[in-house]
């Protein structure tokens, strides 16, 4: 019981909580299934954007809390029971189209894709607290395809528009071919010619386009070269919908009013994520070229994203990927972080080592991570791999750095000489 | 060391769902529906970090700390909806046994009428044994700020609640 001074309140209201908590049994006997399904969509859909937010996410066990997902995820949910007053944003467009179901986004899926016949149909309409989507499995006669469409909103011209738009960084995100442009209208365009799986044990293709308007509507596409994203076996060479179809399916103005029918888009008003506060700008990538050891030639160099940067570097033994994630305030989760067996050093840094395999498949890939937090809570955090990348097999014993050299880099006071 | 993502992950959130839909609920002041999205937002979160949560000491507690977090950032999104106007009652769409529906309405009721962050402090303190600098941590404030809200969250309850509590519960 936490109770400092002794008020018999407290007692009976910490009493009365417990029996009440008790009380809640959900009906959803699946909930556990569903996180997990939950957590391999955020996956996918990071693994589609940026290597930034890619990487950010594979470091940092606690960084994505201040992600730009934890923000939009869940981000429409107006149902909260009983509250008459506070009406979904009423300052939003009165113009805005009627709401549109599963149903009808299922159908607009359908109508726009050529003929052909569909099976598995499945889709959200605009009023849920999730954005609107329809998945289909298409045949064209040439073999069932499973093809997925997700429509959201996004802050016009804010860093995930960009980065929704831009090709990832191959580091992360292996693929065979991917543009990434802007159309007439003023709209961003990727299209990834990729795969369900990063380091490829089965060999299902996904390929994506990603718009996003001026406006700020995003639309994304999705066909795979199997009747189902995973599990399913591969049923074509390739998936139905060629690089231009997507585009064009894309690019039509029924997802527009999709994404103008969902109701409230409480980012529109919504500064920047906090990830970048505090966090150097300018390239990380390039600070830890920086303050590598003498002798390690970079071989390739991350774009310049706040927070996150890595490196491939070679000592003349084979590739070696370094990665670095640097956060602000982070002390929420210091004690999770540093447990047994961290280290505090003279100047209140908590330092905290772990070697293990890596775990983005690349065969005999290691990955070795310094973890550290200085006492204002501001984290850096390395990990160094045996690999040029993460998902392709080990090309040496160890990393090219060693715990100590890693930590002499993640304590540097470069990291923040610019706040 | 764990060989895949997914190592041990299955039996860990099936073992921790129920606790974090129970924290959920008393959190969103008997939003049952809330409560699952949040939870599925949590372990989804939960699950795309195993690898490292699983070797962290207390993935239990880190859970805990995301659900927490994910709620709080919800209530951002919608301050419009941070305080339930205390003229309207909450929706407790799921009475559960009979015996045990009045102390629940009762006490989710005055629940649903703190603020969002005060929700989180009492069910921090309370429901989950957090010591106050625990607390602090996890809501990313100072031990003085959980110390003060605490007070005043309780001092609220008091009101809210009168006798009420003495009726059901022993302490």
């Amino acid at each position: 019981m936490p109770v400092e001074e002794h008020d018999p309140f407290e007692d009976q209201f910490a009493s009365a909580l417990r029996q009440a908590g008790g009380t809640f049994e959900s009906h959803r006997l699946d909930l556990a299934a569903r996180g997990e399904t939950r957590g391999r969509k955020i996956r996918r859909r990071r693994a589609a954007i940026a290597g930034g937010v890619t990487g950010v996410a594979l470091v940092g066990l606690g960084g994505a809390l201040v992600l730009p997902g934890i923000q939009t995820d869940g981000g429409r949910r107006h149902s909260v029971a009983g509250s008459p007053s506070a009406p979904p944003t009423p300052a939003a467009s009165p113009t805005r189209p009627s709401a549109m179901s599963a149903d009808d986004v299922v159908r607009t899926l359908e109508r726009l894709l050529p003929k052909g016949k569909f099976s598995g149909e499945e889709g959200r309409g605009t009023g849920e607290q999730l954005p609107p989507y329809a998945r289909v499995v298409y045949d064209d006669g040439k073999g069932k395809a499973a093809v997925a469409v997700m429509v959201d909103r996004v802050r016009p011209g804010g860093s995930q528009a960009l980065e929704t738009t831009a090709c990832p960084d191959k580091v992360f995100v292996p693929y065979d071919a991917c543009t990434s442009g802007r159309l007439a209208d003023g709209s961003t365009l990727m299209i990834l010619q990729g795969y369900e799986y990063p380091d490829r044990r089965v060999d299902t293709k996904l390929w994506s386009a990603e718009l996003v308007t001026p406006k700020g509507q995003h639309i994304s596409v999705q066909e795979w070269n199997a009747p189902a994203e995973k599990g399913a076996p591969v049923s074509r060479s390739r998936p139905p919908l060629s690089p231009d179809q997507l585009k064009m399916l894309a690019g039509a103005a029924a997802w527009r009013s999709v994404a103008d029918a969902i109701p409230a888009d409480p980012r529109v008003p919504t500064a920047e994520p906090s990830r970048s506060q505090g966090v150097p700008g300018g390239s990380v990538s390039a600070t830890l070229a920086t303050l590598l050891p003498k002798g390690a030639e970079v071989v390739k160099k991350g774009v310049a994203d706040p927070g996150f940067g890595y490196v491939v570097i070679d000592d003349g033994k084979g590739a070696s990927m370094v990665q670095v994630n640097v956060q602000a305030d982070m002390s929420g989760l210091a004690n999770q972080l540093f447990g047994s067996g961290s280290r505090t050093l003279p100047d209140g840094t908590r330092v905290a080592t772990h070697q293990g395999p890596g775990d983005k498949g690349g065969r005999g890939v290691v990955m070795w991570t310094v973890d550290t937090m200085r006492p204002d809570g501001r984290r850096v955090v390395i990990s160094a791999f045996n690999s040029g990348t993460q998902h392709t097999p080990a090309t040496r014993e160890a990393p090219a750095l060693t715990p100590k050299q890693m930590e002499t880099i993640a304590t540097s006071e470069r990291w923040f000489s610019r706040d | 060391m764990r060989q895949s993502r997914s190592d041990g992950y299955p039996e860990f959130a099936a073992a921790r769902a129920g606790h974090l839909y129970r924290s959920a609920c008393l959190l969103t002041g008997g939003d049952t529906h809330l409560a699952e999205d949040l939870v599925q937002e949590t372990l989804g979160r939960v699950y795309l970090r195993w690898g490292r949560v699983s070797r962290a000491d207390n993935p239990a507690g880190y859970a805990q700390t995301v659900l927490t977090r994910t709620f709080l950032a919800h209530q951002r999104r919608h301050s419009s909806r941070r305080e339930r106007a205390t003229d309207v009652l909450p929706e407790v769409p799921d009475p559960g046994t009979a015996g045990d529906a009045p102390l629940r309405l009762t006490l989710v009721d005055a629940l649903g009428r703190l603020s969002a962050k005060d929700r989180a402090v009492v069910v921090l303190r309370y429901w989950e044994d957090r010591s106050i600098e625990e607390t602090a941590a996890v809501m990313n404030t100072s031990s003085a700020a959980v110390r003060t809200r605490c007070v005043r969250a309780l001092a609220r309850l008091r009101t809210l609640l009168g006798g009420a509590l003495s009726e059901y519960a022993t302490p």
